[in-house]
């Protein structure tokens, strides 16, 4: 600002002398934007440790989860291709029906990236489809490049095997890697990578070049490089589940049986879409007068429950081709989070009201609350076993006995909780709700976390704004309406953050799942992180184990934008 | 709902608080202190069975007869805890090591400079946050081998395997970018003047005001590595650098029904991270409840 001014005042002292004045606003502006250069050079560097760590050992693991994914082989990486064999496996014919309908999701988010910055751009006046060389170009090379890595990843995992005993040796190591890297089938990838990255930025330059105003102008590129790689990554997956289900086809015609893919897909697929439609149809309701939100909610319903009668009925033809030791995975991480979750909110959210009053020895309680959450959970994990352990003389078998009741296996309990509240009736292990054990382990999750969740509320709580009690004690409003009115809508996001945390918490769970998991309880306990360590540390299958990893990874992405869905409508952002 | 507030207010606020605080403090106390009781009492179970011999925690008593100190010498002695407590304390200190220098210029990097691409990075880093820890065991233990058996060291069984993939979080990155945002302009416009680069002044001013913050990232750090199980079970095959927490979790299996040389162990895994607990409880508590409500 100040430089501006003076080099102002020194043009218009001395116009005469006009060569040197330009060049020292040349040098003036070569020499901030260098300083920008510089401090953008500097950042990189400070970036650069933290980014090699969280890229090799948080980003890069996707990528390679996905690929081993698509290998078989005991305990031999990566094994041999398989396609989408492992996803078989583990769901059966939803593989197809995910493959289908994640292409189409992806395809759709594509085209709204670029719908939406296209009108976007069409408010501003500015020109948009002038990006999409760019745009296409850079996401051709993101591409390239992530394609570049895969095909590299098989030739470095062999380095080793080549380089057993005398040869281990880092000039040899050199030259593999030289090798590997000049492979014909890596280098095209690479060739691309760059050809791809110099018509972007040449494509860039002109449109820049060409700007006709430089007022409302803005870069688009980004939404056509993010829809490249969608379409790109929609390619892959479509490519690979046809070409499982190719193969899938020619096996069956082979062996003679007939082929049920088609009229599953179609059911489940329409079995899908009533539920979407019911809720779509409720929420329209709630906008209409009432007769017309009468006949809505029906309708609603009558979807609702077509739609979940649809799903109920082929449900147990999909589950049946799957693995059943990773259904019941699922279902116990989702009694476990079920069991888990509304319990210690609520006991959270009632101990931190009660703490949030001039009441002494409140940090007192802050800090025996939190002491479970801090103590390392093997060590509580530990007396957890002991205290429900199954013997008549422990803890908890004792105060039974005590009250007269007969003592339990507790964490030995296999059999489901229904089955032993009702002793007449013996129902189906799957309809049985959780299992004793994995009950007890729902308390250990409740005792260990109501502590943090105590301390997050407490936190929430402290940002209410006082007045707002005193104007509606003002008004008359006694403890509960307060409570109601004022502090659970203002408090509302807090629970959304806490709910969102601890349903993304309990479905990555698997510490303390595995410290408290005994032989007896028969793997209803095991939870989806539980079975996935199991296969790939016990059994070696590291391609499935990647398969069951990313399968997790879908199901916490789904339950995030439920959870996100469902928030936006609640959540009061005072 | 007219009357109440035709009423004079001091009136209406006063007369439940004058009347009621006996019957309602002693409801309150008495919820909150079974909720104490409740999250206390697992903690006194385990210090009193490590403490019985071998019948009475069999036996199923709740206190010994007389306290058997003899437990923990056994139970210190039959699972090595003095390399594993010593193993765990130098990966703790390796890690939190690494931690403190990566993610204090990275988080500096976004609180304070400009760069091309800075949204980017940022919202890369925030995705890891998501991803379970089931989908990095296969791709890192692979990682971490093949790296170990190309590599001048062996990564599995030694100390890189089980420090070097937790010293950049994104976490702590965020947890200490919020703090270093909170430091005033004025001082980097001052810094300026006086000649200092981006490096002096995080090293002279910005760190120096954010002691509380790196504390936090220290016990987090600290804390984390002594809890973590399901990574040091894949990668330490031997006990050279089995961590605590492992080499506890064998000892369970180990004391089979010797339940007071169980508990006594219990106690010596717990015991550090407790101690470290009680002094900085106030840091500690004030971190999660920060980064807890921004994250």
């Amino acid at each position: 600002m100040s430089d501006a001014f003076l080099t102002g005042q020194d043009a218009s002292a001395r116009p005469a002398v006009r060569t040197p004045d330009t060049t020292a606003r040349r040098g003036l502006l070569a020499g901030r934007q260098g300083r920008r250069v510089r401090e953008a050079l500097l950042a990189y560097l400070f970036l650069l440790p933290a980014f090699l760590v969280v890229g090799l050992f948080g980003l890069f693991p996707l990528i390679f989860a996905a690929f081993m994914s698509t290998h078989r082989g005991l305990n031999r990486i990566p094994g041999t291709f398989d396609g989408l064999g492992n996803y078989i496996l583990a769901i059966g014919d939803l593989t197809y029906f995910l493959g289908f309908w994640g292409v189409v999701v992806l395809v759709f988010l594509a085209l709204q990236a670029v719908g939406r910055s296209a009108t976007a751009a069409r408010d501003k006046g500015s020109p948009f489809w002038r990006w999409a060389a760019p745009g296409i170009a850079f996401g051709v090379m993101i591409a390239a490049w992530l394609g570049w890595l895969i095909r590299l990843l098989p030739l470095l995992l062999d380095i080793p095997n080549q380089m057993r005993g005398a040869r281990n040796t880092p000039e040899n190591f050199r030259r593999l890697l030289g090798e590997a890297l000049a492979t014909p089938a890596t280098t095209q990838l690479l060739w691309l990578t760059l050809a791809a990255l110099i018509v972007g930025v040449v494509s860039a330059w002109i449109v820049m070049r060409n700007r006709h105003h430089r007022i409302h102008y803005a870069n688009y590129a980004g939404s056509f490089t993010l829809a490249t790689i969608l379409i790109g990554v929609a390619a892959l997956i479509g490519w690979l589940t046809w070409a499982e289900l190719q193969s899938n086809i020619t096996e069956s015609l082979a062996s003679g049986g007939g082929l049920d893919i088609g009229s599953q897909m179609i059911l489940i697929s329409a079995g899908f879409l009533l539920l979407w439609l019911s809720w779509r149809l409720w929420q329209s309701a709630s906008r209409r007068d009432s007769m017309v939100s009468v006949m809505l909610r029906l309708g609603g319903a009558a979807m609702l429950i077509i739609g979940a009668w649809v799903l109920v009925a082929e449900a147990p033809r999909i589950i049946a081709q799957g693995d059943a030791k990773w259904w019941n995975a699922l279902l116990a991480t989702f009694y476990y989070s079920l069991g888990t979750i509304p319990p210690q909110l609520i006991v959270a959210l009632v101990l931190a009201v009660l703490l949030f009053q001039e009441i002494r020895g409140r940090s007192f309680f802050r800090v025996i609350y939190f002491l479970p959450y801090i103590a390392p959970f093997v060590g509580t994990a530990a007396v957890f076993k002991i205290i429900f352990s199954s013997r008549p003389t422990a803890p908890i078998n004792s105060i039974l006995s005590f009250f007269g009741l007969p003592s339990q296996a507790w964490i030995n309990e296999p059999a489901g909780i229904l089955n032993l509240l009702t002793p007449g009736l013996q129902l189906p292990a799957w309809s049985a709700g959780p299992s004793l054990a994995l009950i007890v382990i729902m308390i250990y999750g409740v005792w260990s976390f109501f502590g943090f969740n105590t301390v997050i509320f407490l936190a929430g709580l402290g940002n209410i704004p006082k007045e707002m009690y005193e104007a509606a004690a003002i008004d008359g409003a006694g403890r509960w309406p307060q409570f109601r009115y004022i502090t659970l809508p203002l408090l509302s996001p807090t629970l959304y953050f806490l709910t969102l945390y601890s349903v993304i918490g309990t479905f990555k769970a698997f510490n303390h799942i595995y410290v408290l998991r005994t032989g007896a309880a028969l793997g209803t306990t095991d939870t989806a992180s539980v079975v996935i360590f199991q296969t790939f540390q016990r059994d070696t299958r590291y391609g499935y184990a990647s398969a069951l990893a990313i399968l997790l990874l879908l199901v916490i992405i789904l339950l995030t934008i439920v959870n996100n869905r469902v928030a936006a409508e609640r959540v009061h952002y005072g | 709902m007219a009357d109440s507030i035709a009423r004079p207010a001091t009136t209406t606020t006063r007369r439940p608080r004058g009347r009621r605080p006996i019957f309602r403090f002693a409801g309150t106390y008495l919820i909150l202190l079974i909720g104490a009781a409740v999250a206390i009492v697992p903690f006194l179970y385990t210090i009193s069975v490590s403490l019985m011999n071998l019948t009475e925690a069999n036996g199923g008593a709740w206190l010994p007869s007389s306290p058997q100190w003899r437990n923990y010498i056994n139970a210190w002695n039959e699972a090595n805890f003095s390399l594993y407590f010593w193993n765990s304390i130098r990966i703790a200190a390796i890690t939190v090591t690494g931690e403190i220098v990566f993610c204090t210029l990275a988080a500096y990097a976004f609180a304070r400079m400009e760069f091309w691409g800075k949204n980017l990075l940022f919202s890369l880093l925030l995705a890891t946050l998501m991803l379970p820890e089931a989908i990095i065991w296969v791709p890192n233990f692979i990682t971490v081998s093949w790296l170990g058996r190309v590599g001048p060291i062996p990564w599995i069984n030694n100390w890189p395997a089980l420090t070097i993939p937790f010293m950049a979080s994104a976490f702590n990155i965020f947890l200490l970018r919020q703090f270093f945002m909170q430091v005033p302009n004025d001082l980097w416009d001052s810094a300026q003047i006086d000649g200092a680069g981006h490096l002096r002044y995080l090293l002279r001013i910005v760190i120096p005001l954010s002691k509380a913050a790196i504390m936090t990232l220290v016990l987090f750090g600290f804390i984390g590595t002594w809890n973590a199980l399901a990574w040091p079970i894949l990668v330490t095959t031997t006990p050279a650098w089995r961590p605590i927490t492992y080499g506890f979790f064998a000892f369970i299996d180990e004391a089979g029904s010797q339940f007071n040389l169980q508990m006594a162990g219990s106690v010596i895994t717990m015991t550090p991270v407790i101690i470290l607990y009680f002094f900085t409880q106030k840091t500690f508590i004030e971190g999660i409840a920060t980064t807890g409500l921004k994250g």
